[in-house]
């Protein structure tokens, strides 16, 4: 059976949500693993990725045809490298209106490309609405919520980004402290020479890269094994019991209860 | 016996695009599964035979010979269709030569099924020439084509004016050729294949060629749009396909 084509696009529908350090990531998770991984910096006027990993990244853009076809006529390849695409905000329903456009979904499924869009949400109701459209116009892509932790707080809008079908439920990508940001920031710095290199592995720019790989680790099975199990829903807790307001007056014996049982009135409430 | 079926494609003024509705005829017909035949009239080298070299022949529409190799053919031939790529400015010649051998009286006796597409420029002249074309229309199925393919503007027509040349024909139908981008259209000129061979990513003879995905994207979406065009005036309705094939089942 022919191996398939990893392909992720890491999007969002809205600036500095940490697009950039993902694909960077991603792409040196694939060097780790010596996958002859090929990068695409689709942010014209501020590239960014090319700058952190020139050897493997090509900037790209959709502005004419010609652009187009250098862009996408790589992608619909079968060659088994995995491809990364870093994709600006700007251009994000133009790229996958494109996509529909060309038919390219249909393509890359009979070629054996596997695609799936990393969508790094934010609390903005435009990333809601982002998210939706994807989910909408790419029914039978994996979709995969990502939630970074350094645009917080993650739990007020997680739920604006649920599973998807063949994406399942989000990710999340652990903050780093601004001190370590300043250092990976720097054009020299690699994630795997780092790994590599470092001999204490309790430091935190260790664990981020230890979890964050294990991340995509997680996503490229998500990936292998195609249609997600449907999650489920979450099981109906009972509803705890109404506590009464402070100082409302009420008998020692509903106060204090030796026993440890709930009293008559209490279990009434929890039927 | 079932109907021969002609389709003819003209227009009085060249690089309209005759030969671009044409081959969309040809590949919309292949992928119904309806054998057709092609004469390309662009004599002494055609363009259509270019492109569908194995269906197409190239004839000289003034000349008796080719006329006979034409039309006295129809009933014999293997083809469901007949396609006949008008060379430019002979479609009221044509269609006044058809007249006098008798053909257009046979479309009016029902003996066989006639359809024009009538491609029109951009130009205030089209319209003489709708109005010129129009008495030969009226035992045919007529098909006004607007053709954007070269993002062709229609800006000298009073809509007012072209409404009252169209509705003076009878059962007339218009459809619209989209914009098809540059390149692509270029690509597909450059590999002288069949659209829906451009599409597939086959050379001419059957073998795997490299056509950029993206180009076969627009050409696929392009070919899409013009046949939901044929689709919506009922094409294969009106060149009496439905019939011919139940008539074939019936003879099987």
């Amino acid at each position: 059976m022919p191996r398939q084509t990893p392909l992720f696009i890491i999007t969002s529908a809205r600036p500095r949500v940490g697009k950039t350090l993902i694909a960077r990531a991603m792409a040196e998770y694939f060097l780790a693993l010596r996958k002859p991984v090929r990068a695409f910096d689709v942010n014209p006027g501020e590239f960014k990725l090319i700058d952190y990993l020139p050897g493997c990244t090509l900037a790209a853009g959709i502005d004419d045809v010609r652009d187009e076809m250098a862009l996408l006529d790589r992608l619909i390849v079968a060659d088994e490298a995995p491809k990364v695409i870093d994709l600006s905000h700007t251009l994000f329903e133009k790229f996958f209106g494109l996509l529909l456009h060309l038919n390219f979904l249909k393509e890359a499924h009979r070629r054996g490309i596997a695609l799936m869009v990393l969508f790094v949400a934010d609390a903005d109701e435009r990333s809601r609405r982002g998210y939706a459209m994807l989910v909408d116009r790419l029914p039978d892509v994996a979709v995969v919520p990502v939630l970074n932790e350094a645009v917080p707080p993650t739990v007020a809008y997680a739920d604006n980004f649920p599973p998807t079908r063949h994406g399942g439920p989000a990710v999340v990508i652990p903050a780093l402290s601004p001190v370590v940001r300043g250092a990976i920031e720097k054009r020299t710095f690699s994630f795997v020479d780092y790994a590599a290199k470092t001999k204490d592995g309790t430091t935190e720019l260790w664990g981020w890269i230890r979890r964050t790989f294990v991340t995509f680790r997680d996503l490229e099975v998500r990936l292998l094994l195609g249609d997600m199990p449907k999650v489920p829903p979450l099981p109906k807790l009972p509803r705890a019991p109404t506590l009464p307001p402070a100082g409302d007056p009420r008998d020692s014996a509903d106060r204090f209860n030796p026993s440890g049982r709930p009293s008559a009135r209490r279990r009434l409430r929890w039927r | 016996m079932a109907k021969p079926a002609v389709v003819l494609v003209g227009a009085d003024k060249g690089g309209v695009g005759k030969t671009t509705v044409s081959r969309a005829l040809l590949d919309y017909f292949v992928a119904h599964n309806i054998t057709t035949r092609a004469f390309d009239t662009e004599t002494p080298k055609g363009t259509l035979k270019r492109f569908h070299p194995n269906i197409t022949d190239i004839v000289d529409i003034t000349s008796t010979s080719d006329q006979m190799k034409i039309f006295d053919t129809l009933a014999s031939a293997e083809a469901q269709i007949t396609v006949i790529d008008i060379r430019a400015g002979m479609l009221a010649k044509t269609l006044e030569s058809l007249r006098n051998i008798g053909f257009l009286d046979a479309a009016a006796k029902t003996q066989l099924t006639f359809t024009v597409f009538h491609v029109l420029g951009p130009s205030i002249a089209s319209l003489d020439e709708i109005r010129d074309t129009a008495a030969f229309m009226e035992d045919a199925h007529y098909i006004l084509v607007k053709n954007f393919i070269n993002n062709t503007s229609f800006f000298e027509w009073d809509p007012a004016t072209y409404n009252s040349y169209f509705k003076k024909i009878k059962d007339a139908h218009e459809i619209t050729i989209p914009k098809l981008n540059e390149m692509a259209c270029e690509q597909v000129e450059l590999a002288s294949v069949p659209y829906v061979s451009f599409v597939a990513n086959k050379a001419l003879d059957g073998q795997n060629a490299a056509f950029s995905f993206v180009l076969r994207g627009y050409v696929r979406h392009w070919l899409g749009n013009v046949w939901a065009e044929f689709d919506r005036i009922k094409l294969i309705d009106l060149v009496d396909v439905a019939q011919r094939k139940s008539s074939a089942k019936q003879a099987s």
